[in-house]
This record gives structure tokens, C-alpha cells and sequence, in this order.
């Protein structure tokens, strides 16, 4: 009878932890551009929601509804394999990643943008519109700014399931943690190992997310 | 300066205003007063358009305002407000929220508009609170600051939404006094207001609004002494 069940070799694939390592920069990378493209295209859709213009507001409701209503999964491999045979235009791995995931964060970027917005006293537009303040400074100077300390919560929250489901470019080729800790594994026949590790440093990269979220927003509640 | 002609405001089936017609001065303090549910605040907030009439015209300076092609934005630098609610910036500071639309509306230098600003808050008693932000202020502060916000950008006459409605008893003296003051410098101001002291102190002429209708347009002398309407005698002996 085995001494124990399970078998845990680090030894063996220590050698490739700064391989599994080096993921963190892509999956870091994955996740921070796509952040912040989302977030301007996020702003852009949101002020397409509240304006008074039909087809606009149109555009945006079926945007958002679309991304929301089907897995990101799909619409990565959509963009990932769609795109050539439909342009031509032989797209990496890493731009079809980031396309995917800007387009799918601003839908959800701009639904919490929106109630954020709404959520503001109404009262802040009419001062601003009693000062005459043109509309465009308004929305970029006293409606968003504020806006976005309200939703500065689901802004974090969005990041870190940002941050893990860009665990799926895995599945297209791109080099991030899960992806080299999948290769480590099938060179070394391994997958408990490797995959742990690719697990804790989901986790810990959260942590340092959500901690960093609590003192900005200790920071802006003193402020 | 101001001027109302056939005013009607409806929301829904409500009608609010039923047909106001009246015209304010250049340099008068009018008090606009009558029962809740009046219309008070709503024809105020015609004026600059921040209700649209839905019938009628609005005139700034002779100017009709809310027909065919109109710069809004600039008529209202013309015309200030005050709200119940102060409705200031809480993400700038208390000069910041002063001197903001100066600085991006009128696009004056950021020197000018600082010295400006300062003495405006001197002017309504919150030198010392120029780096506050709202949320450190008290009900009578945010007012004072709210009002100097207002005058930074030298309007022509200052709209008061209820001004003191929202304070605290004790600080709707410190606001009173700082309007006052203000009407002794010859702006325009249209105050709407339940504080019938201060109107009768302070007011040129008052309008009673009753049920969507301009009841009576007096001066506020006679209005205080012998209101001519049944109505207004019987408002003013409730309240006073």
C-alpha cells in the first residue's frame, strides 16, 4: 500500500517556476489594458445611455445586452477566429484578448457608470446648468468625476473579474499564468503542481487588488 | 429686465402654472410667496429655463428665451441661483466651487478669478473656509458659499430657490443677513420664501401665488399692511 495518496514534487518543476512567473506580467498586462480601454470606451457608451438621443441610446442598450447576454468565452473565440476569415486580417492572440475584454468590460463598465450617474442628486446638474456651464464640462468636470467615486467599488470588483477571466486568452494561446503553468505541466507530466502555483498567484494578485481598493477608498472618504 | 408673459407649466395633466404674467426690474427685490404646491419654485425655475414653459415666453433683457435658436448657457450667466439644497460641488473645494465657472465659462485667468473668489467668500463671511470642502461645512455655510458661487459670475439678478428652507433655525439668520446685504447693492434678486419678516424687511414688491395663478403683484408695504385678495389675507394670517 502507497505510504500517502497524494504525491507533491516541487522539486521537479521548481526549475520552471520563473517560467510560470513571468505570466504574471501577462496576465497583468491583459488585464490593465483592457481595463483601461474599457473604461473610456465605458464613458463613451454611458453618455450614449442618457443622452436624449434615440439611436444612440439604442446602440448602447443592444451593445451592452449582447456582451452581457453571452459567455466571454465565446466572444473571444468569435473575435479570435472570426476576424480573419472575415478581413483577412490575421489577429494575435494578444489583440484579440484585448479587444475582447475592452469591449465586454465597457459593457459592464458602463452599466454600473449609469447608475452611478442616476444615482447623483439631480440638483448637481441644475447648479452646473445655472452657471451656464456647457454641457460637455459638466459630464467631464462635475457628473463623472463623481460618478466614479460612486461606483470606485464595482470599478475594483470589475478588475479582479477582469484579472481572472483573463485566464481564458489560455485557451487562444496567450502566454499569461494559467497557459505556462498548463505547458509546465504537460512537459513535466505534473498538472497538481504547476496548477497550484498558477492558483496562488490568481489569489494573491486579487488580495493585493481588494486591499489596495480598501485604502483608496479610506483615502477618498476622508478627502 | 425680467419679464413673464402668459406663463403655463403642466406636468402630465397637472397644470402648476396657470398663466403668469409679470415683469421684474432692473435692481428690485421680489418676493415670491403663497401656500405649498403654489407654484412658486416652478415659475421660478422658468426663468432660467430650468423648467421649459409649456406655453408662453420667458424675456432676459428683452429677449425672448425659450423660443427659436437661443444660447441658454449664456443667458444664464446672467442669472444666478440659489438652491434649497445648496447643491454644491462636494468633490471641490469651497473656493473651487466659487470660482469654477469664472474660470471655464467666462475663461477669466486663474489670478483673476482667485482674487475674485477670496473676496467673495470674505464678502459672506467664509474667508477662513476657501480650502473646506462641503462636506465640512455647516447648512448656513454651504448657503453662504452657495450664493457666493452665484455672484462670481457677476450676474445681472440671483434666482433663490427657498434658500434658508433646508437650515437649521439658527442659521437662517447668518444667510438672511448675507442677502440682505446683497440687496443693498442694487442686483436684481427674486427670492422665493416662507420667511415673511424677511420679505416684508426686505422685498420691493411681492407676488402671492395661489393654486397656478399670480394672485396679487404689490408692493410689499401694502402687501404686509392690507393684502387687497381674500386669499393672501387669509395665507398671511395663518402664517403670521
Amino acid at each position: 500500500m502507497d505510504r500517502s495518496v497524494i504525491h507533491l514534487d516541487f522539486e521537479r518543476i521548481w526549475p520552471s517556476v520563473p517560467y510560470i512567473l513571468e505570466g504574471v506580467q501577462v496576465t497583468l498586462a491583459y488585464t490593465g489594458v483592457s481595463l483601461a480601454l474599457g473604461f473610456i470606451c465605458g464613458i463613451l457608451l454611458t453618455l450614449c445611455k442618457i443622452s436624449h438621443i434615440q439611436p444612440l441610446k439604442w446602440f448602447a442598450g443592444i451593445y451592452t445586452s449582447i456582451f452581457r447576454g453571452t459567455p466571454l468565452l465565446l466572444q473571444l473565440v468569435l473575435i479570435y477566429h472570426a476576424t480573419p476569415q472575415l478581413t483577412g486580417y490575421d489577429i494575435s492572440a494578444w489583440q484579440a484578448g484585448i479587444l475582447t475584454f475592452t469591449l465586454n468590460s465597457a459593457a459592464y463598465l458602463s452599466e454600473h457608470m449609469r447608475a452611478g450617474i442616476n444615482a447623483l442628486d439631480k440638483g448637481q446638474m441644475e447648479a452646473a446648468l445655472s452657471l451656464g456651464i456647457p454641457y460637455p464640462l459638466i459630464m467631464k468636470d462635475i457628473i463623472v468625476p463623481q460618478a466614479i467615486r460612486n461606483i470606485l467599488p464595482s470599478l475594483v470588483n470589475e478588475a479582479i473579474d477582469l484579472l481572472k477571466e483573463s485566464a481564458l486568452i489560455s485557451t487562444i494561446g496567450g502566454a499569461d499564468i494559467l497557459r505556462r503553468a498548463n505547458i509546465v505541466a504537460s512537459e513535466k507530466y505534473l498538472y497538481f503542481e504547476p496548477l497550484l502555483i498558477a492558483g496562488a498567484l490568481y489569489y494573491i494578485l486579487v488580495m493585493i487588488l481588494t486591499s489596495a481598493a480598501h485604502l483608496l477608498e479610506k483615502k477618498l472618504k476622508t478627502s | 429686465m425680467i419679464r413673464l408673459e402668459k406663463i403655463h407649466k403642466s406636468f402630465g395633466s397637472h397644470e402648476v402654472l396657470k398663466g403668469i404674467s409679470g415683469e421684474i426690474s432692473q435692481g428690485e427685490v421680489l418676493a415670491i410667496i403663497g401656500p405649498s404646491g403654489s407654484g412658486k419654485s416652478t415659475l421660478l425655475r422658468t426663468i432660467n429655463l430650468l423648467e421649459t414653459p409649456t406655453r408662453g415666453k420667458v424675456y432676459i433683457d428683452r429677449e425672448c428665451i425659450n423660443e427659436g435658436r437661443i444660447n441658454i448657457g449664456k443667458i444664464r450667466t446672467k442669472l444666478g441661483m440659489v438652491f434649497q439644497q445648496f447643491n454644491l460641488f462636494p468633490h471641490m473645494t469651497t473656493l473651487q466651487n466659487v470660482i469654477y465657472a469664472p474660470m471655464k465659462v467666462k475663461n477669466v485667468s486663474r489670478e483673476t478669478v482667485e482674487t475674485l473668489g477670496k473676496s467673495l467668500l470674505k464678502k459672506v463671511g467664509l474667508a477662513d473656509k476657501a480650502n473646506t470642502y462641503p462636506s465640512h461645512l455647516s447648512g448656513g455655510q454651504k448657503q453662504r458659499a452657495a450664493i457666493a458661487r452665484a455672484l462670481a459670475m457677476e450676474p445681472e439678478a440671483i434666482l433663490f430657490d427657498e434658500p434658508t428652507s433646508a437650515l437649521d433655525p439658527e442659521m437662517v439668520k447668518e444667510v438672511l443677513s448675507v442677502m440682505k446685504d446683497l440687496a443693498h447693492t442694487g442686483i436684481t434678486m427674486v427670492i422665493v420664501t416662507h420667511e415673511m419678516g424677511f420679505a416684508r424687511e426686505v422685498a420691493d414688491r411681492v407676488w402671492f401665488l395661489d393654486d397656478g395663478h399670480l394672485v396679487e403683484d404689490s408692493p410689499s408695504k401694502d402687501f404686509f399692511k392690507s393684502p387687497k385678495s381674500k386669499r393672501a389675507k387669509e395665507f398671511l394670517e395663518k402664517v403670521l
